[in-house]
């Protein structure tokens, strides 16, 4: 009898493929996550996410990130947001508030299920994004930077950091809602701590700073608001600060580095890396609906020491002992 | 079991070699896996264990700290002697820890004098109380006072903690709000790879922290059916418990997994070997089963076809090896055929009935002849029934006695149906390659009637032909007794016609006696002749030798004269009488005498002895004449050879002599010298087991 090897070999080939899916090992294909964001300002969060990821136990062959940025338009934000939909991701994060209210809207208009963890959003009870901060409900949970109620409370540092100043320009978007927001509060703020503070929407105005420069008296300061087109125009805020000597507070670190005197909020690192706990959480197989919204876990309190010189203003003593500083070997620093 | 094996024995080799290749292939991996199964579990059990102590005693290594370093810049801050400018402390302590929310004075009634807060302003309200009533009554009496996990305006969960210190003899509290977020957070979103689960439990047994949100803020929860592997750690001062628990379904699921994976593996392997063993059984079977079948139509009787394989190996050896005994084994078959061609041709041509017996005188073959003689019935006889016509098995047969080294050959009478008596010639002879059972004993029967009848007739011939060339000596030794008789009768004639007075009585009786005498001579000559003229069968009877060798003198005695041959006769004294049939020894000793007086010419001397040596009668005839040339020793006994002028001999004498010393079971040498003279040695045992006419 004459054995024919080819068969004989194709039957071992046939009964390994057979069985090979049940002694392999199970699916290991990473999990994709999706990342969207409205410009590369917001890339800090997703450095601070993947090192949160890291640092729980994720490697890089477990996750995989698909990163849309809306490259500071909103049109084409909405328009990467399809496309990151059209790719079925497990779960998205949303970098910011702007990124997740347009992530909701289009997933609310097609119908579509996906967890999502917004990455520092300010007030996302009062926009709608959650239905309680202790069980969102919905699909959305993750950070409240607490940008909106901390409005006030950068108003009273402002003051305590600057005791000079005696009346605050406050820059906010009137089509931000929680720009808007964060408005009320400080003119809560204000009222509770006596101060004048001067509101300047800067959506109503396309050159709202030549405007305010013959508002500008000694002594004013700027307080800016959350709200993505005050992020945009942060050097030129900066700018405007060094020009007319006025000392400005804004929320972000990156807004020190280009220029303005001190920040009072969370970074978008620490709001990164925070949210990295959100998405461990829903890939452990929990609904966003049941993750309580967290307050960031450290609110940052950062002054620019070449500023202060520059402006040359005084600092309150007390106030700095909460207080990072950058620039710290600039001419003129006392602390 | 049993029948396993029995079927397993039943089976071909192709499936046992693919059985044994699936024992060999599956049990081995089923044993390591169960060994490693039953071993690795505890180990498995005893890691997870470690793992859960390792990550519990980080876990709460990292709270207690936590917390420990509140404490002690909270108590950093009581020492200070000047709280008069609080503020920078209190900032200090927000800068240290992140998690501190905001830090409070309270006076000893309980109300926040002054307060630092991260997210808040720092604005009093009006009375506005820090402390909860549990902790309020805590406050009375400890210096450390912890609160209740609650939570704040956004949810997020928090506690207070204070310390007390005392100033200016007034019991005052430095208190802090701290923010859980992160400790419930981490514990909460800790990859767990292994499906384990962490969670935190605050003083009340109340969920505080839950990789499964669901559960987060109810009661501890209630323990399932599920058997868990566990480890809990107790933080002392909270009064909190961390818990990691597996249930164990899943502890054991990568233990289960590689166990499935061995069975798999070993299904697999089992497959594979299967097909290596099939392929092996029938590479090794093939030529066996093509072996077998060639084997079976070589045993049937048919050519068996060449089996090729083109293989080196020892079955290639085999094939080659039956293709060279196949060969071999039809060309021995075919010289068998026709050996057993011949054989039959002997045996059923051979004239003589053959018969097979076996030890207990069974005959299990015979050939047609024999078949032919005998009746189906008498063949189931014994033998000795069946030839020998006896109820006994025969004394002399190699079968009664196997020391016999003779065959038992003998002359009997047989008579079948209403044929004539015939006479058979029997011999027995032993099978060295007998199968039992089948016949060690070949008993060959011939019909020697007509060869007895020869022999008879040569020997009568012989006897005639004799007798006829001593008709001249017996008229001479009859013619004188006669002559003498005649004398005496006519001179006694004579006298009584002449009225002799002298014929008294005495001389009366003396004439008389001497005719008598001579009367008697002449009797005992004829009675003599008569007697050995005698046509007879082989009669046995008891006989003085010495008296033979006498009668048997007296019929040569003429030509002894006539010769003048001395005759020297050496009998020895008391010879005992011996058995057997006397005339035809006196045929014998007749047809030697006269041989020996033929051999002399004139004056010669036969010497005739006889006595008896050892258990044999012997008998030498010495003369001293010419003497037989040696190339005519192997031809005197042969019938009808004679050196003798025509009309002298007929050629039988010797070969009759042959025959009948054979017959008394005796033997006849020769010694012969040409010119010197011949002698010839009978010897015939005394207790002669001549062959025996039997019926």
């Amino acid at each position: 009898m004459k054995i024919k090897w080819y068969f004989f070999l194709f039957t071992i080939m046939v009964l390994s493929i057979i069985t090979f899916p049940f002694i392999s090992n199970k699916d290991q294909k990473p999990l994709k996550i999706g990342i969207i964001m409205i410009g590369d300002s917001r890339y800090e969060k997703l450095i601070g996410l993947k090192k949160g990821m890291k640092e729980l136990g994720y490697d890089d062959w477990s996750t995989e990130f698909l990163v849309k940025s809306g490259r500071d338009q909103e049109a084409t934000l909405a328009s990467q947001i399809e496309d990151l939909l059209n790719e079925k991701p497990a779960l998205i994060v949303a970098l910011g508030g702007i990124e997740t209210l347009k992530l909701k809207e289009i997933m609310e208009k097609q119908n579509i299920q996906i967890p999502v963890v917004f990455a520092g959003v300010a007030a996302p009870k009062e926009i709608g994004l959650i239905k309680d901060y202790r069980s969102p409900g919905g699909l959305f949970t993750g950070i409240n930077n607490y940008h909106t109620s901390l409005s006030g409370k950068r108003l009273e540092i402002f003051r305590d950091l600057v005791p000079s100043i005696s009346r605050f320009h406050i820059l906010y978007d009137e089509d931000i809602e929680v720009s808007k927001l964060s408005l009320e509060n400080v003119k809560a703020a204000a009222e509770r701590l006596s101060l004048e503070i001067i509101p300047w929407n800067v959506s109503d105005s396309k050159n709202f700073l030549s405007e305010m420069k013959h508002k500008i008296h000694l002594n004013d300061a700027i307080l800016v608001m959350p709200g993505f087109k005050m992020e945009l125009l942060s050097k030129e805020i900066a700018q405007f600060s060094k020009e007319y000597h006025v000392p400005v507070m804004g929320l972000y670190e990156n807004e020190i580095e280009d220029g303005i005197l001190a920040s009072y909020g969370t970074s978008y690192f620490d709001q990164g890396y925070q949210s990295a706990r959100f998405v461990s959480s829903i890939i452990q197989g929990n609904s966003p609906a049941d993750i309580p919204v967290e307050m960031p876990d450290n609110i940052r309190f950062i002054v620019n020491q070449k500023v202060k010189s520059e402006l040359g203003i005084s600092l309150n003593k007390d106030i700095i002992h909460l207080a990072e500083f950058i620039n710290p070997n600039a001419e003129g620093m006392s602390q | 079991m049993k029948s396993i094996i029995y079927w397993l024995h039943s089976q071909p080799m192709r499936v046992k070699v693919l059985v044994f290749g699936i024992i060999m292939s599956t049990i081995p991996l089923l044993l390591i896996s169960y060994y490693y199964y039953s071993n690795v579990k505890p180990d498995l059990e005893e890691r997870i264990i470690s793992k859960q102590e390792l990550v519990l005693q980080n876990l709460t290594g990292e709270i207690e700290l936590e917390f420990n370093q509140i404490f002690q810049q909270v108590q950093m801050f009581s020492i200070i002697n000047d709280k008069e400018d609080k503020q920078p402390i209190f900032y200090d302590l927000l800068m240290k820890n992140t998690s501190i929310e905001e830090v409070v004075i309270i006076n000893e009634s309980g109300r926040i004098e002054e307060k630092v807060s991260r997210y808040d302003l720092n604005i009093l309200e009006s009375n506005e109380r820090w402390f909860s009533d549990e902790m309020w009554d805590v406050f009375q009496s400890d210096d450390r006072i912890y609160g209740e996990v609650e939570f704040n305006q956004f949810g997020q969960p928090v506690m207070k903690i204070a310390l007390v210190y005392r100033e200016n003899e007034r019991r005052n509290a430095v208190g802090v709000t701290i923010q859980l977020q992160k400790i419930i957070g981490q514990i909460s979103s800790l990859k767990q790879d292994d499906l384990s689960y962490l969670y935190l439990l605050d003083r009340e047994g109340k969920v505080i922290a839950h990789q499964d949100y669901r559960k987060l803020w109810h009661q501890s929860p209630e323990a399932d059916n599920k058997e868990m592997l566990g480890v809990r750690e107790e933080l002392v001062d909270l009064g909190w418990t961390i818990i990691m628990e597996q249930p164990k379904t899943t502890a054991y699921e990568p233990i289960n997994d590689m166990f499935m994976k061995g069975l798999m593996v070993a299904v697999i392997v089992t497959l594979f070997v299967s097909l290596i063993s099939i392929y092996a059984g029938l590479y090794f079977t093939a030529p066996i089963v093509l072996l077998d079948k060639e084997m079976r139509r070589l045993k049937a009787g048919h050519v068996a076809s060449p089996i090729i394989l083109n293989r080196n190996d020892e079955l290639g050896q085999l094939s080659q090896s039956f293709n060279e005994m196949s060969q071999e084994l039809q060309e021995k078959s075919f010289r068998l055929k026709q050996e057993k061609e011949r054989l039959d041709v002997v045996v059923n041509g051979i004239g003589a009935g053959l018969a097979l017996v076996t030890k207990n005188y069974e005959v299990t073959w015979t050939n047609p002849l024999l078949e032919s003689w005998m009746s189906k019935e008498e063949i189931e006889l014994p033998c000795y029934t069946l030839i020998g016509g006896m109820n006994t098995p025969c004394d002399n047969c190699p079968i009664t006695c196997p020391e016999i080294n003779e065959n038992a050959d003998t002359i009997m009478r047989m008579q079948r149906g209403n044929r004539e008596e015939r006479l058979f010639r029997h011999r027995v002879f032993p099978l060295t390659h007998a199968i039992k059972g089948e016949g060690e004993y070949l008993i060959v029967i011939e019909d020697v009637t007509e060869e007895k009848q020869m022999e008879e007739k040569m020997i009568q011939t012989d006897k005639l032909s004799a007798l006829g060339l001593m008709a001249s000596s017996f008229a001479h030794e009859v013619n004188n007794p006669l002559a003498t008789i005649h004398v005496y009768a006519e001179d006694l004639i004579d006298r009584l016609e002449q009225y002799d007075d002298d014929l008294d009585e005495v001389e009366m009786a003396l004439y008389l006696r001497k005719i008598k005498e001579n009367t008697d001579r002449c009797k005992r000559i004829t009675g003599n002749l008569l007697n050995f003229s005698r046509k007879s069968n082989w009669k046995v009877s008891q006989f003085d030798i010495k008296e033979i060798i006498q009668n048997s003198i007296s019929l040569v005695e003429y030509s002894l004269k006539k010769k003048n041959v001395l005759l020297d006769v050496s009998i020895q004294e008391e010879m005992p009488y011996m058995a057997g049939d006397s005339i035809k020894l006196m045929q014998v000793l007749v047809n030697l005498i006269n041989n020996s007086i033929d051999a002399i010419n004139q004056d010669g001397t036969v010497a005739i002895s006889a006595f008896q040596q050892n258990r044999n009668f012997v008998f030498k005839i010495k003369d001293n004449g010419c003497g037989i040339p040696n190339h005519e020793m192997q031809k005197i006994f042969d019938p009808f050879f004679t050196t003798k002028p025509v009309g002298k001999g007929t050629g039988l004498g010797l070969s009759v002599c042959y025959g009948i010393i054979e017959e008394f079971g005796g033997t006849i040498m020769v010694e012969s010298k040409v010119g010197k003279g011949t002698m010839i040695i009978v010897s015939i045992p005394a207790e002669t087991r001549f062959k025996e006419d039997k019926q």
